[in-house]
């Protein structure tokens, strides 16, 4: 994607070292980028602290962005923290998702635990909710949040589909859909 | 399939979003210290081959050839001595201008130090990204007018320097008030930060001369003569008594107003700004474009109604705004969701605008209202780099 003149100078400065260009970058795109994480890490100082490591990527490897808006190369790095952070704080609870699969084990809801949509989406695994935040929060395509996730688009077609069914069954919403 | 259920997603997202209202000022902090922690880690291996191997050529160049100790301490004596001052630019009795439009300059420092020895008081400004458009005013009193908000403001002293920077972004270390109660210099402030033009008033103990030197493409400096000691050229012009009121960029008409045009890509809202100046208070609505798109103004009309109630889009809701009329600004072909992160309820209490709110942000049409206290007539401008659409509310 092509750059403004304006940003394209900020990187060009950023490029050549110069921290304030780089700030300025962060003052362009740090807001969102932390809103998205949050949502994916469901916890507000686990998002900083994948923002954080971002920002220090970016900088260590602004040599890697070619001539293009920096917004969907930000996103793709936030987005691995994010999940790959996610991961590391909740191994215990991805083991026990995988032996539930293995077991056949199925989370039911019921009518009367039905769940409201922040809840649902806390269900939800890091990789669909980054689907899910960078399509219905940020706005992108289908084929876009598949570029930033680094994923074929018929996977993120699938992704986006399963996260958009247990979301429904999570909060009773299914029914009506059917 | 769009339906129901993914809009509900989509507003909760948005809600949740911005739960998070700033980007937090202590995690800017940590990760300027980690980078510059990284830094200092991967350039001191770099900063010790480098010093051992400079220190190993210049000792196999004096084993083979003794003579250039000679020459290497010739010239670097020749660096040390001290170089013949230039020649200092005469101090001028009259108003100055120079900078370069076009740039995108932010400024990162003040600085304000006392020459008087030398005959004056200086005061420096610091950029980064170049010199920017400036002017710089003589004025025979130390009050000035605030951009903006129209207020009046005094500085210490009895006579004053107006800067005009224009183009220019300010970094948040930039002090907003000094008094560094110099001969000449006695105080440093903002007076206004309004559509990237920053205004500085300098608070001076008399009217005197002034030098303006750009140096380095980085710094514009400001000396003041202290009572008159510094050597002058011309003779001074005659100063104004009340500060120079804004230009006028138009008439205001009293009709709907539309313009711009739904041309490709939508723009994204940035900024939303409301603020009072001499005879009008001042809507501005920023846009850039979207990754990929071209900057432009989209299609908007501005209509007149004479009630501050108004209809939320698309939810058909009323809602009632601060005052007894107003103004609705519809953009088609342009949305704020994801890019505007500022207020979307603004009450100023200005003269006339008393509340401007989002009224709906749907299919790239994006709707504004403001609750003014009186019918008002109206001017708009469309301005670029950024892109900007401007409204004017005149005030009695």
């Amino acid at each position: 994607m092509l750059m403004d003149p304006t940003l394209g100078r900020v990187i060009e400065r950023w490029r050549a070292g110069d921290r304030d260009a780089f700030e300025e970058v962060m003052d362009r795109y740090g807001l969102q980028l932390l809103r998205t994480a949050r949502l994916i890490l469901r916890d507000p100082s686990l998002a900083e602290d994948a923002i954080q490591e971002t920002f220090l990527k970016a900088w260590q490897r602004i040599g890697s962005l070619r001539d293009e808006d920096p917004g969907p190369w930000l996103t793709r790095i936030a987005m691995n923290e994010s999940i790959s952070l996610y991961r590391r704080r909740h191994r215990f609870q991805a083991l026990t998702e995988r032996f539930g699969r293995l077991g056949g084990a199925k989370h039911e809801v019921s009518s009367e635990a039905r769940l409201d949509l922040s809840q649902a989406l806390a269900q939800l695994t890091p990789e669909q909710r980054a689907a899910v935040a960078l399509h219905y929060y940020q706005d992108l395509s289908v084929q876009e949040t598949a570029r930033v996730l680094e994923v074929p688009v018929d996977t993120m077609k699938s992704r986006l589909r399963t996260a958009l069914r247990r979301l429904r069954e999570l909060t009773g919403s299914e029914e009506a859909f059917a | 399939m769009s339906d129901d259920f993914e809009k509900n997603l989509r507003q909760h997202l948005h809600s949740e979003a911005e739960e998070t209202r700033e980007f937090p000022r202590p995690l800017r902090g940590r990760i300027r210290d980690s980078i510059a922690r990284r830094t200092r880690v991967r350039m001191a291996p770099q900063l010790a081959l480098t010093g051992a191997l400079v220190l190993v050529a210049v000792a196999v160049l004096v084993f083979r050839n003794p003579t250039i100790v000679n020459v290497v301490t010739t010239d670097f004596n020749k660096i040390l001595q001290p170089r013949p001052s230039p020649t200092p630019q005469p101090f001028l009795c009259q108003d100055q201008s120079g900078g370069s439009s076009g740039l995108t300059a932010t400024l990162t420092n003040i600085r304000a130090g006392s020459h008087a020895g030398d005959g004056y008081d200086r005061v420096v400004f610091d950029f980064n990204g170049g010199i920017p458009s400036w002017d710089l005013t003589r004025q025979e009193s130390a009050t000035f007018v605030r951009d903006a908000s129209g207020q009046q403001v005094t500085l210490e002293g009895s006579a004053g320097l107006k800067l005009v920077l224009r183009d220019v972004d300010l970094t948040g270390a930039v002090s907003t008030d000094m008094k560094p109660r110099f001969t000449s210099i006695r105080e440093i402030a903002q007076l206004g930060n309004f559509e990237r033009v920053v205004t500085y008033g300098i608070g001076l103990t008399s009217t005197e001369c002034i030098r303006v030197l750009q140096l380095s493409n980085s710094r514009l400096v400001v000396d003041v003569a202290t009572n008159g000691s510094a050597s002058t050229t011309a003779a001074p012009t005659p100063l104004p008594t009340v500060p120079p009121s804004a230009s006028d960029p138009g008439p205001f008409s009293c009709l709907d107003q539309s313009g711009g045009a739904d041309n490709g890509l939508a723009m994204e809202l940035t900024a939303v700004r409301v603020a009072h100046q001499p005879g009008f208070d001042r809507i501005v609505f920023e846009f850039a474009p979207q990754a990929g798109g071209t900057a432009h103004i989209p299609a908007y009309t501005v209509s007149r109604q004479a009630s501050a109630q108004f209809v939320k889009d698309p939810s058909g809701q009323p809602v009632t705004m601060r005052g007894s009329s107003g103004l609705r600004i519809v953009f088609h072909g342009a949305s704020g969701a994801t890019s505007d992160t500022g207020s979307r309820d603004q009450t100023p209490n200005l003269p006339v605008v008393q509340e401007v709110e989002q009224l709906g942000d749907f299919e790239a049409v994006l709707s504004w209202g403001a609750g003014l206290s009186q019918a008002s007539c109206l001017r708009t401008l469309e301005l670029a780099n950024p892109t900007r659409v401007v409204i004017d509310v005149q005030t009695p």
